[in-house]
């Protein structure tokens, strides 16, 4: 059959393709080369006249070490959380339930939230004055303290930036366990069932092993998402306390739009970018085996 | 066919003509970015401009363009990079130099000297002005320069057993009456610790006031390891994690949020700058500002000179401008004495022009002549290329001391490094 194919059969696929690529040649190619140049380009320099000066001076900050750490224990606690709270409520929503559909969408509104308007809500929800969770706590446990401080505090400001991260971002990897939980064959576990295996032992011997590539594959992409997180962090503690909450992303813009030194953070970029890369060398070898 | 000929022809046409009459009525159009655009009062001085210019002008039309004070910077700098940036932008003096040296601002030298040259800029504050030359060339006019002082609500002072005529002169007085004033429900003072720009123009007068600095005199090294730097430092700190007398969530606390408690009267005095007695009106249009609020210099402890820093702001031209000269004609309006004199009457600002600071309407002023007598007393941060980084060390450093991570002692002694790393210094 193949050798009936004409060339423009074997080839008109390619032309189908030319759009999406140039478009994102346009959009990302083009932008990383130019953010690799800048990297090598003396500080406030231009033309080809190139050094690794920047990338010297990474490896030797300790704030960019520093924030490198944030970003791995940010994008490490938000991944459990997203899991946890994503599996939890694809479970239940995996139910026959009456209103299943309304309770479907509500839980995913969080997604539909732009991370800014997220940050600024949960800043103000947060705030010790103004806020609402404080009066909202004393109502349930009359004793807890009136002017409570989230953000301020240097123990609480990271969990409560960690929380408010998992509740904007847990529904994307509960559509997609959920969507994986849907395709799991219900004689699976009729089978599991009659063979007297508990409620456990079916999560465990079922469920998991139903889910383990689409797991892989939303904690994958997830990572990717969570590594690049910028508008929240910036709104609800712009890095702060001190340094505490400071990220990758948002050390970026500080580099490059408050410092105007645009070469060391277009350096800072890169490594975030390769970082990003080989983290998600999993995902692409699981897809390319996929295919 | 011959229907579809017809038809194709009277298409043309109809295109021609829309196009040739949308050219021949094409108006220069300059974007005029701020963002200010959505501020009570400020909205309606841009708005009695923009509406004025393009009656006056019918070729160019004055349009609106929204920038975010937080990320002003970031913004144009992305539109610049883009060629796309407004023709007409607004900042503080503190990023034009670095603007300048990108090359993202007009040299607006050539401009000044065909309205005359030295007689032209003579209608500026001569200091006010220094700050827009560098390199042998202007890169903007300098618009408004905004003492700092003291803002403090009477009725809280009568409450507290305190006289709203005497209001605190030294740094021991502020912050005895800090101490009274701090009762169930309300604060002294109210400070910033938020990551931004505006903590410098209400920490600077308390650094500088107990004698300390951010760099040596030659400028090469950081002055923040200076006995009277650290009890600057502590002064601003100390008002929060020792006195109590500021509001919990001090690090969550922007300039703004400042602005509502006082409006609210959940605090008492703050550091305020001209605009914002107007600003607390619109917030809590209930009080009457101009009667419950008295203005009193930024005390300073006692036996030391009086300083202050200041709000200064000014306009830019984008180097990516389509059309430079009709957006200069734009930004000369803009600065001329009637706009200047108007922004005063409904935003309150002090112009740098030398004929609106004299005019009977600022000498007499009930606030305006407070602010504007401390315009002697005023100091900037310095303007290095590396103030970024340092001002950036110094709110780490703040913010740090606020909530305990480090000793007032400690983060300050951070900060110096930081500095020094910034000022390559080994």
């Amino acid at each position: 059959m193949a050798s009936g194919r004409t060339w423009h059969d074997r080839h008109v696929g390619y032309l189908f393709l030319l759009p999406a690529t140039l478009m994102l040649a346009a959009v990302l190619v083009f932008p990383a080369l130019i953010t690799l140049k800048l990297s090598l380009t003396p500080e406030g320099g231009s033309g080809w006249t190139l050094t690794l000066a920047h990338y010297q001076k990474a490896f030797r900050d300790p704030v960019l070490f520093q924030t490198f750490k944030n970003t791995f224990a940010f994008v490490a606690w938000s991944l459990v959380g997203h899991f946890v709270l994503g599996l939890g409520l694809a479970m239940a929503l995996n139910q026959t339930l009456p209103g299943q559909t309304f309770f479907r969408l509500v839980a995913l509104i969080p997604w539909t939230i732009p991370d800014v308007v997220a940050g600024i809500i949960f800043r103000w929800a947060l705030n010790p004055i103004h806020g609402c969770l404080n009066p909202l706590l004393r109502l349930v446990f009359p004793s807890f303290p009136a002017e409570f401080q989230w953000l301020s505090n240097p123990t609480l400001a990271f969990p409560s930036l960690i929380f408010a991260n998992v509740w904007r971002g847990y529904p994307l990897v509960m559509v997609m366990l959920l969507a994986g939980l849907m395709a799991i064959p219900r004689e699976l576990y009729e089978a599991a069932e009659m063979d007297g295996a508990s409620r456990v032992k079916r999560f465990w011997h079922v469920t998991l092993p139903g889910l383990s590539t689409i797991i892989l594959i939303a904690l994958a992409l997830d990572m990717v998402w969570e590594f690049r997180r910028f508008a929240l962090v910036l709104t609800m503690t712009g890095g702060g306390p001190g340094t505490l909450t400071e990220v990758l992303s948002t050390l970026v813009y500080k580099t490059y739009f408050q410092f105007f030194t645009f070469e060391y953070a277009s350096a800072m970029a890169i490594l975030m970018s390769l970082v990003l890369f080989i983290l998600s060398l999993p995902y692409i070898i699981l897809v390319g085996r996929e295919r | 066919m011959k229907w579809f000929r017809v038809s194709l022809l009277s298409v043309l046409g109809l295109v021609t003509v829309i196009g040739f009459s949308s050219y021949a009525s094409a108006q220069v159009k300059i974007r005029f970015s701020t963002w200010q655009w959505n501020e009570t009062p400020w909205v309606k001085a841009y708005e009695a401009f923009q509406q004025e210019f393009n009656k006056n002008n019918p070729g160019i039309e004055v349009v609106r363009d929204d920038s975010r004070y937080g990320d002003k910077e970031a913004v144009f700098i992305a539109q610049s990079q883009a060629k796309a940036a407004p023709d007409i932008a607004h900042f503080s003096y503190r990023p034009i130099r670095q603007l300048a040296d990108r090359g993202y601002i007009l040299d607006l030298t050539s401009f000044i000297e065909k309205e005359g040259g030295d007689k032209f800029l003579a209608q500026w504050d001569p200091k006010a002005l220094e700050i827009c030359k560098y390199k042998g060339k202007i890169w903007c006019l300098p618009e408004d320069l905004d003492p700092m002082v003291l803002l403090y609500n009477t009725q809280h002072f009568k409450e507290a057993g305190l006289d709203p005529n005497k209001p605190p002169a030294t740094w021991e007085q502020f912050l005895d009456y800090a101490k009274n004033l701090t009762r169930a429900g309300r604060y002294g003072v109210g400070i910033l610790g938020a990551r931004q720009e505006g903590v410098f123009v209400r920490f600077n007068p308390l650094l500088w006031g107990a004698g300390g600095d951010y760099l040596t005199p030659d400028g090469k090294r950081s002055a923040l390891d200076t006995p009277e730097a650290l009890a600057g430092f502590k002064n601003y700190v100390e008002l929060y994690t020792k006195h109590k007398v500021v509001p919990p969530g001090v690090i969550e606390q922007g300039a703004q949020e400042v602005r509502t408690q006082l409006a609210h009267e959940k605090v008492s005095m703050i550091i305020s700058m001209p605009s914002e007695p107007g600003i607390v009106q619109a917030i809590n249009p209930k009080m009457n500002v101009r009667e419950v609020m008295a203005l009193a210099p930024v005390p300073v402890p006692a036996g030391k000179p009086r300083v202050t820093a200041t709000w200064f702001a000014m306009r830019v031209i984008s180097s990516s401008a389509k059309n430079p000269e009709a957006a200069w004609k734009v930004y000369k309006a803009f600065y001329s004495k009637e706009t200047q004199l108007r922004n005063f009457k409904i935003a309150a600002v002090l112009s740098t022009r030398l004929d609106v600071r004299s005019a009977p309407e600022v000498q007499n002023d009930k606030f305006a002549k407070i602010y504007s007598a401390q315009t002697p007393y005023v100091k900037l941060e310095p303007l290095i290329p590396e103030w970024p980084k340092i001002g950036d060390a110094m709110i780490t450093a703040i913010q740090e001391a606020f909530t305990g991570i480090k000793t007032p002692e400690q983060a300050l002694k951070d900060a110096h490094m930081a500095a020094n790393r910034a000022l390559g210094v080994q």
